[in-house]
Order: structure tokens, then sequence, then C-alpha cells
């Protein structure tokens, strides 16, 4: 194995601790504003570790995939979330349905999962475990999120999260999928997200508050 | 070229809809745009028949399974537009609530769906499922009523993450393929991938993961119990034409995709697996969607189980493999759209007479509403499944195929599923046709021509195909299973 391909695995692994870290930060995290930080600071990672493929597997596609992550998660996607915030003149407390101290152990709990998961799969796809591990990580916490926040706001980042972690997998795995395909998958997101906003205002229009909880009305 | 028209059409004819401020020349627009849509899917539909399987570009392909499902998009759509054009005289209120956004969004909603027919590439497929999504979402919560807002919430949610898993799944596939040393670039296309399963070796640990992560997103937007909680709430709020779409023409799209993968994956690791999952999903909609059945108390929320149940029989059908089975199931799909859609179509014309969908505040229908009480009737024989209606035939091919394969088990949940859902039905049905009317009767319950035509369309077809099935679609049917061969 040439020092280029070690190097770029522990680099790989390392991005993975400093994902998980992300992760339990955000399930503590009380404010909105903290976890829209923490998913910028997440996207970050990932990107890099876009760069970083793009970079030794000499792909162009990857470049152009990499560079959209910045734009679109790093910067706009939070910036959008922001203004979100402020247009909706909502209180800042996400609104948890968890103890944080349940969170981190949940959190953990999964973490732990996701290194469970991708054992028998290790050998068949060449990848170092905790690259393997951090993507299935991000989607259990996408997951968790959506479930146990019960601000909508909150909900879309949870979702956000979760197709990060997916986003992860194919990176990780296979150096992404097809340029046209990426491309795509962005733009369902984006579309997803504004759409997610339209409702959230609809939302606080039509029951002057944005707690997802109390839409109980259809049930059965 | 023949394959993009009807996409351009229905995208540009989206464009300029919303053009057009006058409801009524928004509505006429409509029905042009949508005859011309009919007319460009007929083609491709026509061309693939006379040439077999046509391919455009790296993306675009068609072949007999497409055109099958083609047939039922244009079909459907066709009468839910006609019916629209009734039904729409009294929009909601608020930004997207108008009729030239309501057209211009269903356009869209089309364009998606005939994308992922016509898709040749399974990431394609994936972005123009979750299109589905966005454009029916708006439309779901179309009347801005609390109860529109919350389902459409939900719909936006529950199938964004579902169809997320979808994708998940799609990218392990991708894997599995490039491992086995197909060229990335192909790896995603569906009919090579049929063609290199034979002759690579997949690694069937992800093949197999690859369609469990498949069928739960993909299986969400189908309405596969436990993924379904966002399916009656969104049947239930959205505009009657909006149900009838989601129901007889978006589930049909999501289980075409099912069926993509199932054939990929039957071949690739036998039939077993894949077979297994989709019996065991269809047994569990059928059977948790004909108990619940029981105790609806809105009309379309019973339309929407009744759905359920029958998405739950078409991957019985699928399961169950074989001739037959997969005859029926094909069959079944289209038998239980046109029958569904008749029956919200009645659904729509209660709501407008009665005020309510609530079906214990309707009651005397026969004598207020004579030909949406004969709709209902007809279209709920029909649904539940008794001769001579034409998902007889296709239930009864699919319960043979289950004895031939001596699967009793699969069988006699099945009878007895149909029996509690005709029980159901009759009960509800009887209640609200029969008795004395309530105070809410409606004074006048004359339907305009554009609702009785395709009323009786639906109707004089679901008797059509129960006592003979026209050769040109027995043929059309034989090609599409052809494809998954």
């Amino acid at each position: 194995m040439g020092l280029v391909e070690v190097a770029t695995g522990k680099i790989l692994s390392s991005f993975s601790v400093f994902l998980f870290l992300t992760i339990l930060l955000m399930v503590v995290s009380r404010r909105i504003s903290t976890s829209i930080v923490l998913f910028s600071v997440q996207s970050a990672i990932i990107a890099a570790e876009a760069f970083a493929t793009a970079f030794r597997e000499r792909l162009a596609a990857a470049y152009v995939v990499a560079a959209l992550i910045v734009v679109i998660k790093v910067v706009a996607i939070p910036r959008a979330f922001f203004g979100l915030v402020s247009h909706l003149k909502t209180s800042t407390d996400v609104k948890a349905s968890t103890t944080p101290t349940q969170s981190v152990f949940i959190a953990a709990a999964m973490i732990y999962l996701s290194y469970a998961a991708v054992q028998s799969y290790e050998q068949s796809v060449h990848v170092p475990e905790d690259a393997l591990a951090a993507p299935v990580a991000l989607i259990l916490t996408g997951a968790f999120l959506m479930v146990s926040r019960n601000k909508a706001l909150m909900q879309m980042l949870g979702l956000l999260v979760l197709e990060n972690g997916i986003f992860l997998a194919a990176l990780t795995t296979t150096f992404g999928m097809p340029l046209v395909i990426e491309i795509g998958v962005f733009f369902d997101v984006l579309i997803g997200l504004l759409l997610m906003g339209v409702f959230a205002f609809r939302i606080r229009d039509t029951f002057d508050h944005l707690d997802v909880s109390k839409l109980r009305r259809l049930r059965g | 070229m023949i394959l993009i028209t009807p996409m351009l059409i229905a995208l540009l004819g989206a464009f300029v809809l919303l053009g057009f401020r006058n409801p009524q020349v928004a509505t006429r627009a409509a029905l042009f745009i949508g005859g011309l849509e009919i007319a460009s899917l007929m083609v491709v539909v026509w061309q693939v028949h006379e040439h077999g399987a046509l391919r455009v570009g790296r993306y675009l392909r068609v072949d007999g399974l497409s055109s099958f499902f083609l047939i039922n998009i244009a079909f459907i759509s066709g009468l839910v537009l006609v019916y629209a054009s009734g039904y729409l005289r009294h929009p909601g209120e608020g930004r997207f609530s108008s009729p030239r956004w309501f057209y211009a969004l269903v356009f869209v909603f089309l364009f998606t769906m005939i994308s992922v027919c016509l898709s040749a590439n399974l990431g394609l497929l994936w972005i123009m499922m979750e299109g589905t999504t966005l454009a029916s979402a708006l439309l779901v919560g179309f009347y801005n009523t609390e109860g529109a807002v919350e389902a459409g919430w939900k719909y936006l949610m529950v199938c964004t993450v579902g169809i997320a898993f979808a994708l998940f799944g799609t990218i392990v596939l991708y894997l599995a393929a490039v491992k086995a040393g197909m060229n990335p670039a192909a790896a995603l296309d569906w009919a090579s991938l049929m063609d290199a399963v034979p002759r690579l070796n997949f690694d069937p640990h992800l093949v197999k993961l690859a369609f469990v992560f498949v069928i739960v997103g993909y299986g969400t937007k189908i309405g596969f119990v436990p993924m379904h909680s966002w399916l009656p709430d969104a049947h239930a709020e959205a505009p009657t034409p909006v149900s009838a779409l989601l129901s007889a023409v978006l589930l049909n799209c999501a289980m075409y995709a099912v069926m993509r993968y199932d054939a990929i994956v039957s071949h690739a690791v036998g039939t077993g697996f894949p077979h297994t999952l989709l019996l065991i999903f269809g047994v569990m909609s059928m059977v948790v969607a004909g108990l619940l059945i029981l105790v609806q108390r809105n009309l379309k929320r019973l339309m929407a189980y009744s759905s359920i149940e029958h998405m739950g029989i078409i991957a019985i059908g699928l399961g169950l493999g074989g001739p037959l089975g997969l005859f029926g199931a094909l069959l079944h799909i289209f038998n239980h759209s046109v029958g569904k859609s008749l029956l919200f179509f009645s659904a729509g014309n209660i709501r407008e007479n009665f005020g309510t969908l609530r079906m214990d505040r309707v009651s005397g229908m026969a004598r207020t509403l004579p030909q949406t009480s004969l709709a209902l009737v007809v279209g709920s024989l029909a649904i539940v499944g008794l001769p001579p209606f034409s998902l007889f035939v296709s239930e009864f091919a699919i319960l043979s195929e289950a004895f031939s394969q001596e699967r009793y088990t699969v069988a006699v949940v099945f009878l007895l599923v149909l029996s509690v859902v005709f029980g159901g039905f009759s009960y509800y049905l009887l209640r609200m046709i029969c008795g004395e009317n309530p105070k809410n009767a409606p004074a006048n319950g004359k339907l305009l021509p554009s609702e009785y035509s395709v009323m009786g369309i639906a109707g004089v077809c679901l008797l059509f195909f129960g006592v003979r099935i026209p050769h040109i679609f027995t043929v059309i049917l034989q090609e599409a299973m052809a494809v998954l061969r």
C-alpha cells in the first residue's frame, strides 16, 4: 500500500472523529442557531473530504461536487436557515423531547451501533472502519433529531444531517456518483428545503406556533 | 426527440398555465395541454409496440414495462383533468391556491411521474421520484386549512426521509456494480445492469442490502405498512382530483421503481430474497389496511386505506411471481387505478353536495344524488373484487398463482382480508345510500357533464375489462412482462 493511500486512510479516519464530535454537540445543543452553525461545520468537513478524494483520485467531477457543497451546504443553506429563524420570529429553543444527557447517551449508542453495522462490509469495500461508520452514524443521528425535536426547523435540519450521511456514504465507498446525478440530488434537496420553508410559514400562520408535535388533528 | 416531447409538453405547459390569471381560460388551456400530452404519450407507446425498446441519449429509455405505466398515466390523468375542470369551482384562498397554480402544479407532477417511467438511469429515477413528492406537496396542502397544512408537512417529511433511504439503496447497488467491474458511467443504467448481472459476480450481501433500503424507501411512497402514515392524511386532505392522481398514478410509479429493482436483484441473488420481502410487505399492508378500513369515519380516508390494501395485493402478485402472479399484478395496477379514480370522483361529488366527507353525516344519497350513488356502488363493487368487474379478474389471477404454488397461508390471508373489506365497504355504503335525508342534504344534486362523462367512462371500463380484456391490451401486458424476465 502506497504512502498516499495510508495517509488518506488516516485523514479519512480523523475526519470521521470530527464528524462524531459535531454529532454529539448537535444533539446537546439547545438553541437552533448553534445547531445551524454545527451543521455548517459538519458540511465543511464533508467538503474537505470531497476535495481530498478528488485530489487522490484525480477526478475533475469530484472537485465540482466539493465546490457545490461549500457553496450550498456550508454557506447558502445555513444563511437561509438564519433568515427563516429571524423571519418566523420564533423562539430559539429547539424544543427537545429528550434531555441533553439522554441525547448524548443515545447518540453514543448510535455511534457504537454504526460501528457494529459496518463490520461485515468493511472487507468487501476496502475502506477504513471509521470512514464507513461515520456516514451511518450521521444517518442515524439525522433520523434521531427528526423524531426527538419538535420544532419544524429542527426537523428540516435533521433531514439535512441525514442527507449529509447519505452523501458521505456515496463519497467514501464509490468516490461519488456520476456528476449529473449528484447535481440532480442537490437540486432536489434545495427545492425540498424551499417547500419546507413554505410549509413552515404556513404552519406558523395557521397554528400560530412551529411546534410540530402539536399537529395531531389527523389520526387513525 | 419522441421521448422528450411528453416531458417538454408537461413542463412547458406548466409554465404557460401560470400565465393565465382567468380561471376559465386556465381550465381550457389545461384541457388542451392535457390532450397534447396524452397524444404524445400514445405516440411513444405506439412506437414501443412497433419497434421495441427505444433509447434517447444516456438517460432516457422506454420499453414495454414503462409504456404500460405510461398508458396508465395517460388514461388517469385525462380523466382527472376533465373532472377537475368542473370540480375547481370553489378554489381555496392563499398564495398557491388558484386554478392556474393548481393546473401548473398538476402538470409539474405529471412531468415528474412521466420522467420516472422514461428514465433509463436509476439515479435519474430517484431524482424524479423525489420530484413527485416535491411537486405534489403543495397540491396536498392546496386548501390551506389546518388539516391540509398538517397533511402536507407530514407528506413532505415522511416521504423525503423514506426516499432518502432509497437513495442510499441506489448508492449501495451502484457500489456493488462498480465492485463487480462495471464501468462507473453505466453502473446505474438499468438496461446495462440487467445485461451485466448474470455475467458479473455481484456481491450478494451488497445487493441484498441495496434491495432492503430500496423497498423501504420506495415502499414509503407506495404506502406499504408500516411506512404508510402519510398516505391517508394526504389522500383525505388533498383536493379530490389530486387524491385520484396520488392513489391511481403516484403509488403505481413507486411500484414501478420497485419492480425495476426487483428484476435486477432477482437476477443477481435469485428470486427468493426479494420476493419474500415483497410478500411480507404485501401481506402486512393488506391485513393492517383491511382492518383499519373497518374503523374509518371519513370517506376519503376509507378509500386511502383501500389503496394501501390494493398496493398490498399488487406486492403479493409480484412476490409470488410466475406468469399468472406477474400478469395479475400488472393488470391489477391498471384496474385499481380506474376503480379508485371512480370512487374518488364520487367522493368529490359527495363533498361538493353534502359539504362533508364524514360518513355518519351522509345518508339518503340514493334520492338526492342518484348518479353519484350509482357510481359509488359500481366503484365499490369493483374495488372489493366482485365479478363481473375487472378487479375480480386480476385478483383471481393472483389467487390462482398462490394456490398453484401451494402457498396456502398467503391465499387464506388474502381471502380473509377481501371478505373483511367487503363487509366494511357494504356496511358504510348502505348507510350512506339508504336512509332518510339529513338536514344538510343538497337541494340540487345534478352533475356537470364533465363529471358524469368521466365517471361513466371509468365505470364502463371497469365492466368491460371484467368481461373481456381487449387484445391490444393483452399484447402490451405481455410486452411489459417480457421486460422483467
